[in-house]
């Protein structure tokens, strides 16, 4: 599989506007289908059912499900995928490919059995009202779901985007032809054309993986050996997902913007939609941030790296770091850039934009200011990225640990100041986090060539 | 692994061997080993520095019992490094490294920072810079970067990086065992170098006066190897390259060195030279003339006396070369010349005598050369022997060396009355032809001829063999040269006056 950097640059040899347009909007696919999809998916199943027989209720009920279940798996989760993106990259350099496909397998065999154990107690104790099978279906739906982002973030560490794209393509359309063909079904047959498809994106990446990287052992535990995970990077995993999830979790379960929905579980009606929306806004932010890091940034880090492996001379290794730290710099400029344009458009035409999705202009305000955050998270994520190529793994814990805390702090605060500072937690926590790794980005950056020399 | 050395608490004379006594045999340890042996009132100690602990086996001599004490370090072994801490350094430890280098630069006497003198210096954090700021300070990268900006015409800043590192780095490892060792009324080192600059702490460090005595050139030495190494890197490309000039690094590593030995130089109140030619060569070194004495190397001769009467009137037909099959020794030039002596006097041998592990790709070439000559029946390869069997059995002894001391070799073999054919290099022609009057009253005690030339060496063996009266002047000139100037005795007398001086 070629890396996408490859394939973007290829795009980009034409040299032409419309073959740097063609870049960033197969980038922008790339990079952000996959959450696009499952957005529209879920928002697509509830109003194909609408119509029909299910009562509203019942479709807020299960977007609300769906929605705990991924935020929920993603943390679990959020353990392990950064750490065996890792892994993967090691035994790649390592020339271990063997190693991948036994591995993954010992890891879901982990995950299963890790995930079912939250699950099936949770799934069958905290929904009393419901039937037996929409328990089962929830508990299963988490397994699956768990699975389905351990695989994905193997395949994303191999770069093939391409790949995933498609099989979320798959996927949730064939959950959303099941919803249709189920929708007489209640509740549980929307969980069911859920937890279909979702289970079609697992085999289809299965496919994946088995055909690109086969290998004789079915099985094996080496990731678990000592060093072979880094603690620091499962850690960070965490606290990434949690930290986003954090400010959500928080209006669901605060007395004042949340309700009970089913069971135990809570949603909030002012917050979620526009949260959700906000996420749609980040495409082109993403399409940059894949350019920039992928391609530019990439090819004056190898420069870098070369010239220091292969005798180039001091004058040059400082200029290729130059190069580098301009590169970061426009990269992340330019995240800015486009995502303030996609900020000036909803604030301008929000409005309009609600009343044609049929939205209450209500949620407008926190619509705004969610762009604005959601636009910051794009930046965050390029940031992270910075210091993991120059193996920093500290300090994007260090990131990522400050980010849950000031969204869990910024947030209720926010809530306790009033509905018109509703979002501005989560974009202050961002802002925060963003400058503090920005000083530590330009300080690194500034000691690259003493820590690579002298510190190794 | 144990150390099974004696240890004291304190010594006499501290010698500073640097690959030679007690764990390679060659003409410099057994000189190392007749010293200690032949001050047998004296309490001495030893520091042996290697490079790597697995290219040496188990040690060739009986240690003395008037050795009290001897420790071991080998300076290229993975050695510990303090852990990886950033820090900024300090300012004024970096200042005066800074005037050190200048000093490199443009030496004057007495320019040398005081504070470097002393071991401490490498050795704390505060004032001074210790082996963690070396490695790990902003302020000693900074330093790299600025001597590579304004010195190094390689191009490549890692190969400069790692040479300056690894050239370095033994510094701290001395200095380390120059603050704990203990004390001596005296320090002697047997080479510049690592010893010497060892020795040159030493002296700073316990205000101790530092003798030197060198039997080659430790630099001249160096740059053989340096020359030879393959691993030193050359980066520049065929444009940059100017064949007339060396390497970069190799000049930097040949510079280092010297600077060792000018600091060595300059901490010794006694500078012994072997022959005239060595003086010569440490005076443009940087060494004072003032400090200078030669002191040639002596032997036992009444133990090769006996082996005169051993050998048959008539000198039989057969040379021998003394020494390892290694490429200084240029035995290949030697196995030619026998090759020519053959053709003359069918019946003669030509003995390679002396072990062939050291350099076995070398010494597998010889031996095709023999067999490529057709001498498979006049060539021996012996191994080791001892001379005293050695000499009754030979005529001459040859030596076809390119690079040579004052070999101890050609001392024995004069004592038994053995005459030397030998290159012009070294104190070779100071032993065959003698300096100064009286000693060239004496007559020649063999040949000398140009170094890689087996037509000259033949006709001087030759000449010698082929004509008895020749032969006989000749091992009478080196029977009395050895018993005039270079007994055992008049060595050990100027020895024991230079270690009064520096015990008082």
């Amino acid at each position: 599989m070629a890396g996408i950097g490859f394939e973007l640059r290829k795009l980009m040899k034409g040299d032409s506007y419309s073959s740097l347009l063609m870049a960033y909007a197969y980038a922008g696919i790339i990079s952000s289908g996959p959450w696009v999809l499952s957005i529209i998916a879920v928002l697509l199943i509830g109003l194909i059912s609408l119509p029909v027989v299910i009562p509203a209720l019942l479709v807020s009920k299960f977007q609300t499900v769906v929605t705990y279940l991924i935020a929920f798996s993603l943390i679990l989760t959020g353990l392990v995928q950064l750490s065996f993106t890792r892994y993967s990259a090691d035994r790649i350099f390592e020339k271990e490919h063997y190693r991948l496909l036994p591995n993954l397998n010992g890891l879901l065999l982990v995950v299963i059995v890790v995930s079912g154990l939250f699950s099936y107690p949770i799934g069958l104790l905290a929904f009393p009202q419901q039937s037996l099978f929409f328990r089962l279906l929830f508990a299963a739906t988490f397994v699956v779901l768990c699975c389905v982002w351990v695989t994905a973030i193997l395949l994303s560490g191999l770069k093939a985007y391409k790949a995933i794209l498609v099989n979320f393509a798959l996927g949730y359309g064939s959950a959303l032809l099941l919803a249709f063909l189920l929708r007489h079904g209640n509740l549980e047959g929307l969980l069911l054309a859920f937890l279909a498809g979702q289970f079609i994106l697992l085999l289809g990446m299965f496919w994946v993986v088995f055909r690109g990287y086969p290998s004789r052992i079915f099985i094996e535990f080496d990731f678990m050996g000592s060093g072979r995970m880094y603690r620091s990077l499962m850690l960070t995993g965490l606290f990434y997902n949690l930290g986003i999830w954090m400010d959500k979790f928080i209006f669901w379960i605060h007395p004042v913007t949340g309700s009970n929905v089913i069971g135990p579980l809570r949603a909030s009606l002012v917050y979620d939609l526009p949260v959700f929306l906000a996420y749609l806004a980040i495409i082109p932010g993403m399409a940059v941030f894949l350019v920039r890091i992928e391609t530019d940034f990439v090819e004056f880090y190898d420069r870098f790296y070369d010239a220091v492996r292969e005798g180039g001379s001091l004058s040059y290794i400082q200029e290729m770091k130059d190069e580098m730290v301009r590169v970061a710099r426009e990269g992340l400029y330019d995240i800015v850039k486009i995502q303030a344009i996609a900020t000036i458009v909803v604030i301008v035409a929000g409005r309009k934009l609600l009343q044609w999705a049929g939205i209450s202009e209500i949620h407008l305000p926190l619509l705004s200011i969610q762009v604005v955050a959601t636009g910051f998270q794009v930046v965050l994520l390029g940031l992270l990225n910075i210091f993991f190529y120059l193996d920093k793994r500290n300090r994007v814990l260090l990131l990522t640990a400050l980010f849950t805390v000031l969204n869990l702090g910024l947030t209720l605060l926010s809530i306790w100041m009033g509905p018109y500072y509703y979002g501005y937690g989560f974009a202050l926590a961002l802002m925060v986090t963003i400058a503090i790794g920005m000083a530590l980005l330009d300080y690194d950056l500034g000691k690259l060539e003493y820590e690579t020399f002298m510190l190794q | 692994m144990v150390d099974i050395f004696p240890k004291a608490k304190q010594v006499d004379v501290m010698l500073l061997l640097e690959g030679t006594f007690p764990y390679v045999s060659g003409g410099v340890s057994s000189w190392v080993h007749q010293i200690i042996k032949g001050f047998p009132d004296l309490d001495f100690g030893a520091v042996f520095i290697g490079s790597k602990a697995d290219e040496y086996g188990e040690i060739k001599y009986a240690l003395p019992p008037n050795l009290k004490h001897l420790q071991v370090h080998y300076l290229h072994d993975e050695h510990i490094t303090p852990p990886v801490a950033p820090c900024a350094g300090d300012p004024h430890g970096f200042e005066i490294l800074q005037r050190l280098h200048s000093w490199f630069a443009n030496p004057h006497p007495d320019g040398l920072p005081a504070e470097l003198k002393q071991a401490s210096f490498y050795l704390k954090a505060k004032g001074g810079v210790d082996y963690s700021q070396f490695l790990y300070a902003d302020r000693s990268w900074q330093y790299i970067c600025s001597l590579y900006r304004e010195r190094c015409t390689d191009p490549s800043f890692v190969d400069y990086f790692w040479t300056v590192r690894n050239m370095h780095a033994p510094i701290w490892q001395l200095a380390a065992i120059a603050g704990s060792l203990i004390p001596a009324r005296a320090y002697h080192t047997v080479s510049t170098g690592y010893a010497g600059f060892l020795g040159g702490l030493l002296h700073h460090h316990a205000e101790r006066p530092l003798i030197l005595s060198e039997h080659g050139i430790y630099t001249k030495e160096r740059r053989i190897d340096i020359f030879n190494n393959e691993w030193i890197q050359d980066n520049r490309n065929a444009m940059q390259r100017d064949p007339t000039e060396i390497s970069y690094f190799r000049d930097l590593w040949i510079r280092f060195f010297e600077t060792l030995g000018r600091f060595c130089y300059d901490a010794s109140g006694q500078i012994v030279s072997l022959y005239e030619g060595v003086r010569q060569r440490q005076i443009s070194d940087g060494a004072l003339p003032e400090k200078i004495s030669v002191v040639p190397n002596g032997i036992d001769v009444a133990r090769f006396a006996p082996l005169r009467t051993a050998r048959p009137a008539k000198p039989p037909k057969v040379l021998a070369l003394l020494g390892r099959v290694v490429p200084i020794k240029d035995v290949k030039t030697y196995i030619r010349a026998i090759r020519v002596l053959v053709n003359h006097i069918p019946e003669l041998e030509g003995w390679v005598v002396g072990p062939d592990g050291e350099d076995p790709e070398y010494a597998a070439e010889c031996r095709a050369l023999v067999l490529s000559l057709d001498l498979a029946d006049c060539v021996r390869f012996t191994g080791f022997m001892n001379p005293v069997d050695l000499f009754p059995q030979i005529g001459l002894l040859v030596l076809s060396s390119i690079s040579e001391g004052l070999p101890l070799v050609a001392l024995e073999g004069f004592a038994a009355g053995v005459p030397l054919v030998s290159t012009d290099v070294g104190a070779c022609r100071q032993l065959i032809e003698g300096v100064g009057e009286q000693d060239q009253a004496l007559g020649v005690a063999g040949a000398v001829v140009p170094i890689n030339n087996p037509q000259a060496l033949a006709v001087a063996c030759l000449s010698l063999l082929q004509n008895q009266q020749a032969w006989d002047q000749a091992s009478q000139a080196a029977i009395t040269r050895v018993e005039t100037f270079y007994t055992q005795q008049q060595m050990f007398a100027r020895y024991h006056a230079l270690y009064q001086e520096a015990l008082s």
